[in-house]
């Protein structure tokens, strides 16, 4: 691979915006260019007079985003070399920075996960995410890797684990979780489906297990189990008359006895995965072992799951707790959902018009042009509006991926992937929740909050991918 | 990993992505384009609907000035939703809004029970204050426009009545009110709420999150203007009725006058009275109570409400009836030696008058108020062989009294009105298991005994004779704003069942007892014609001093009107234990006539004299302390 790099000295630099890929550009300017709209339009203030004041936050975001488009520039001009080189002195100025942040930084919102200067605040988690990437781009790509190795692995787990348990320890969860994202990429670097699935299974169960009761849950898994075994396997199917009448028995167990319905279920379903382990060894059916050890799986993560849960913090399990409709938080987190989602709502199909917007102008949805920006865009310009920024997103992340596979080294579609999973991520998370399809967590949406850092972090993500991109299919010319 | 799984995952990650933008577009269809409440919801976020109280209408009397005015004042709400969460400058609040920061820690309390809606912090917040407080713009709260009542004479408390807050039972009965509205209680208030509360208006606005006002909603165009209460005038001569509310001070009872020409009101006392000023705005509550431990009872209407024997005035009645029914003559003479004897053997009683020469005629007898006088009429009236028995007769006399407008309500346009009560022979049949005769009902001749009338009917009696037999309804209101003509029943006459011949002789008497010689000289006003006729009414009120049992003193009455000719007032004065009629109610009358008729007053000196007169009332003290002990004990 570096033999490679020694053709590069033969560069024409005149050709290298030739080789930028002008779709994710014009895509990435849109996106900035509404975003500033909207913050303009959700920060107007009924009051002042002039539009233009430097006070106002859209005035700040427009310097911000020229002092971005100059770094981007940069980025595109830097050799990519370069990235590849300063991967990991990045990542250890990163956690360095995720650390002194835990020790040194401001306390916003509950989460100690800023830096202030003179009035600017600056999240260094947004720019551990692009070391983060970096990193785990540098790993993957070194020749020794080889992602279904144990040792391999651990690098992997290592890379993401530490920077993410500093920030669960800087209390931004939500901002941390971000890092979990990476598993999309692992899984086309090809991650063997003994590890990717357990994993999605395992946060399948969390997320129902708050949903539903342990219950419901089990007897529906019990019911889908049992199906799926009689389906691989005909053999198997005259017993499924027996196991029905062990469904019936735990039933009238549960009511008749004084032990309680989960604990009648509990033995019930120990009873059937021990005859479905017997029968499995019995009739050698190899295929019926991995539902049986799903099932055990999650006979022992649902109660787990409680005790995890009494482990968060009081805000973190509130915030859980709201979204899946458990507990009601007038004026809490509900509220702001339910204030969010009155203004989404109301826009209708091409909504209230710029500057229009009642429950912006009011201010009635919180953190309107910070984390909330997606309801300006929802209110004012209605659906038409909405979908228009969801599929700016989308085929910006489906470019992204493109480059990625269309770049022949590792590092380069490595680095691409974590970018396009980092996006979908921050979308799928923010505006999910504020249309209250996912609890509120504090971050982002990329490129349009409000937040001079972030615009800036996620510039130099995207162009670093662009860069990367560009000398690619420069060599190949 | 090979090409081929490298592309089938590539896909799938497309899928992938392709699930989340399906699964956000989704939701935002749904919420956007299917679900409709969201709408509503927005427009309920930024609309308050706020009710726009209308101003009350004012008072005026019968000369057009104020006896009553609305002054601008605020309520201040708050939504505490909308309070700051890093709090606010209680204390400061507290002193804008002149209450005490407890007492707004209390009902902040209150409010957060239902944290969106508006709640009422406190009432009667002054221009100035409201200023104040819009200046500081403390977040949450806000001020509601209202009106609140002024008196510029202070006069007339019963009279007038008060504003209040309509109470749970008003607001089940009426549908008109909502909570939080004002009514008027008593007097004229009660009596013309509809004319007087105006209607409430709406207006709706748009409100940000923190409650602060941004503008009208669709440019007011959905708005409702309050309108005005009307005007009232009123009958009552606001001069005239202060006047007698100061000679009346001290005393316990009540004057009416009348204009018979009329029925208009034009002064109404009930003594004691209080300044009406004392029920509005935030003292009102503890004014009230006050007012309540009172024994003497200030707002208890006593013109209106009163149950007094009637006393010698009642005399009036019995001689026009006499004449009517045919029993006696104006000649007919009675001999009176210090009373009347009736009764055989040991049952033998007799009912006192006082000296005066005997015999009398009919005229003379009025002017002196003889008591056997009378008590022959009725005794003539009610065992008149015609009608068979004394039970017939009685019967009979009970048709003629009520014509006169005695135990029933007069149907005036007060709305506290009482009945009073005429005897009827059932009531004694109750009363003495049937077995009665006219002896037993004798003291119904002067007045006394089960007779029982309001100020109000007597003061409508002296406007009967002055108007030879009939009556217009006694009223207060003059005229209401917007409205031609009054109820069609304050233009009738109502006649008696005495035709109008027989009034001369009975206002001969009158005449006669102010100007010639009689019970009533202290009335005479030099070239005005005062006719009238004293009571002196006994009653059966006891009461303790220093352990010792004692009788109160009589009611003094004086019934009167002037001049004799196209008479121009007509007046009842009524003074609890005020002693002989002749001793206070009689120079009470003829100053107020004095002040009506010729606008000055010739005599300053009875005036201070009056006004200072100080009864002593050892009836009331001892209810006073009686009542006091027990709520002691409570």
């Amino acid at each position: 691979m570096m033999s490679k790099y020694n053709n590069i000295s033969s560069r024409r630099s005149n050709s290298f915006f030739g080789n930028v890929d002008k779709v994710a550009l014009m895509l990435y300017i849109a996106l900035v260019g509404v975003g500033i709209l909207s913050i303009t339009s959700a920060s107007y203030d009924t009051e002042a007079a002039s539009g233009f004041s430097m006070s106002h936050n859209h005035m700040k975001q427009l310097v911000w985003a020229g002092f971005s488009m100059v770094v981007g520039l940069v980025i595109l001009l830097l050799d990519r070399r370069l990235f590849h080189m300063f991967s990991f002195p990045a990542y250890i100025v990163g956690i360095g920075l995720l650390v002194a942040v835990l020790i040194f930084g401001r306390e916003v919102n509950g989460a100690k996960a800023w830096f202030e200067f003179g009035g600017v605040r600056v999240q260094p988690v947004e720019f551990a995410k692009i070391a983060t990437a970096l990193m785990l781009a540098r790993i993957v790509s070194d020749y020794s890797f080889d992602i279904n190795r144990l040792n391999s692995l651990f690098k992997v787990a290592g890379v993401i684990a530490l920077p993410l348990g500093i920030i669960i320890l800087q209390n931004d969860t939500g901002s941390g979780l971000v890092l979990c994202s990476f598993l999309f990429v692992l899984y086309r670097e090809g991650i063997t489906k003994y590890i990717y699935f357990p994993v999605v299974f395992t946060v399948f169960l969390f997320i129902v297990s708050f949903i539903f009761t342990p219950e419901l849950i089990f007897t529906v898994l019990l019911i889908a189990f049992m199906a799926y075994s009689a389906l691989k396997n005909g053999a198997i199917a005259g017993h499924l008359r027996l196991l029905a009448l062990l469904l019936l028995a735990s039933l009238l167990i549960a009511l008749l006895t004084p032990l309680s319905g989960y604990t009648a279920l509990m033995i019930v379903c120990g009873i059937a995965a021990a005859i479905l382990g017997f029968m499995a060894i019995r009739l050698q059916l190899r295929q019926l072992l991995w539902p049986l050890l799903m099932f055990v799986y999650a006979m022992a993560f649902v109660p787990t799951c409680d005790v995890l849960f009494s482990k968060l913090e009081p805000h973190q399990q509130n915030r859980i707790l709201t979204f899946v409709g458990m507990k009601s938080d007038p004026k809490g987190i509900d509220y702001n959902v339910e204030q969010s989602l009155i203004a989404i709502g109301s826009g209708g199909a091409t909504g209230k018009g710029f500057m229009e917007g009642t429950q912006i102008k009011y201010d009635y949805v919180p953190e309107k042009h910070t984390d909330f920006i997606f309801c300006t865009v929802g209110e004012e310009w209605g659906f038409m509006g909405t979908t228009f920024i969801i599929l700016l997103y989308i085929a910006l992340i489906l470019r992204l991926m493109k480059m990625g596979e269309r770049i022949r080294e590792t590092f380069g579609r490595v680095y691409c992937y974590c970018v396009a999973a980092i996006l979908l991520f921050h979308v799928w998370v923010n505006v999910g929740m504020t249309i209250g399809l996912m609890p509120v967590m504090g971050i982002p949406l990329p490129l349009m909050s409000y937040g001079g850092s972030s615009l800036l972090a996620f510039t130099i993500l995207i162009m670093i991918a662009i860069s990367l991109d560009a000398s690619a299919n420069e060599e190949s010319v | 990993m090979e090409h081929r799984e490298r592309n089938t995952r590539y896909l799938y990650l497309r899928v992938i992505v392709g699930i989340v933008c399906a699964v956000l577009l989704g939701r935002l269809c749904y919420v956007q384009l299917i679900d409709d409440k969201y709408d509503a919801l927005a427009k309920s976020n930024i609309m308050r609907s706020e009710v726009e109280y209308p101003m009350r209408g004012e008072v005026l009397d019968r000369r057009g000035e104020f006896l009553v005015k609305s002054r601008v004042c605020y309520d201040v709400m708050v939504v505490t939703d909308n309070i700051p969460k890093t709090g606010f400058d209680t204390v400061r609040l507290a002193s804008i809004l002149e209450i005490t920061p407890e007492k707004l820690a209390k009902q902040l309390d209150k409010a957060d029970n239902s944290p969106h809606a508006p709640f009422l912090v406190v009432g009667y917040l002054s221009q100035d204050a409201k200023l104040l407080l819009d200046e500081e713009s403390f977040d949450g709260f806000y001020t509601r426009f209202r009106t609140a009542r002024e008196y510029p004479r202070k006069i007339g408390g019963n009279l007038l009545g008060y504003v209040g807050e309509v109470n749970q039972n008003q607001l089940k009965r009426w549908s008109h009110y909502d909570a939080g509205d004002y009514i008027g209680v008593g007097g004229i208030e009660s009596a013309y709420e509809t004319e007087l509360r105006g209607e409430k208006g709406v207006s709706y606005r748009i409100y940000d999150t923190h409650g602060a006002v941004m503008g009208e909603y669709d440019d007011g165009a959905l708005d409702i203007l309050p309108v005005k209460g009307k005007q009232i005038v009123s009958t009552i001569d606001g001069r005239l009725q202060e006047f007698a509310e100061e000679l009346m001070q001290d005393k316990v009872g009540a004057v009416v006058a009348i204009e018979p020409s009329t029925g208009e009101i034009l002064v109404m006392v009930s003594s004691p009275t209080y300044n009406p000023d004392l029920l509005v705005g935030r003292q009102r509550g503890n004014s009230y109570m006050e007012l309540l431990h009172n024994q003497r009872t200030p707002l208890y209407n006593r013109a209106v409400m009163a149950k007094f024997p009637p006393g010698s005035t009642f005399k009036l009645v019995q001689g026009l009836i006499g004449l009517q029914e045919g029993v006696l003559r104006p000649s007919d003479t009675h001999p009176c030696s210090m009373g009347y004897t009736y009764g055989v053997g040991r049952h033998n009683r007799k009912l006192k008058c006082h000296s005066h020469r005997s015999p009398l005629n009919l005229r003379q007898a009025v002017a002196e108020s003889c008591n056997a006088y009378f008590c022959y009429v009725f005794k003539d009236i009610i065992t008149n062989p015609k009608y068979g028995s004394t039970k017939e007769g009685l019967r009979k006399w009970n048709e003629y009294v009520s014509s006169f407008g005695f135990g029933k309500k007069l149907g005036s346009d007060f709305t506290d009105e009482l009945t009073g009560f005429v005897p009827t022979p059932e009531f004694y049949d109750d009363r003495n298991n049937g077995r009665w005769n006219w002896g037993t009902v004798i003291s119904c001749a002067i007045g006394q005994g089960e007779m029982e009338c309001t100020p109000m009917q007597l003061a409508n009696l002296a406007a009967i004779i002055a108007n030879r037999g009939y009556y217009y309804m006694p009223h207060i209101v003059k005229h209401v704003e917007g409205e031609e003509r009054l109820d069609e029943r304050f233009y009738k006459r109502n006649y008696t069942l005495v035709d109008s011949v027989h009034f001369e002789t009975i206002i001969d008497g009158m005449w006669r007892s102010v100007n010639v010689a009689g019970t009533s000289r202290k009335a005479y006003l030099e070239g005005w014609d005062v006719c009238g006729k004293t009571g002196t009414a006994e009653n059966r009120r006891q009461y303790k001093l220093n352990g010792v049992s004692k009788s109160a003193p009589d009611h003094s009455a004086f019934l009167s009107f002037a001049p004799r000719n196209n008479p121009r007032i007509a007046i009842m004065v009524y003074v609890e234990h005020g002693g002989f009629g002749s001793a206070i109610a009689v120079p009470i009358a003829s100053l107020i006539e004095e002040m009506y008729l010729t606008d000055t007053i010739k005599r300053p000196q009875l005036v201070e004299e009056i006004k200072n007169t100080k009864l002593n009332y050892g009836y009331y003290d001892y209810q006073q302390q009686k009542y006091d002990a027990s709520r002691e004990q409570e």
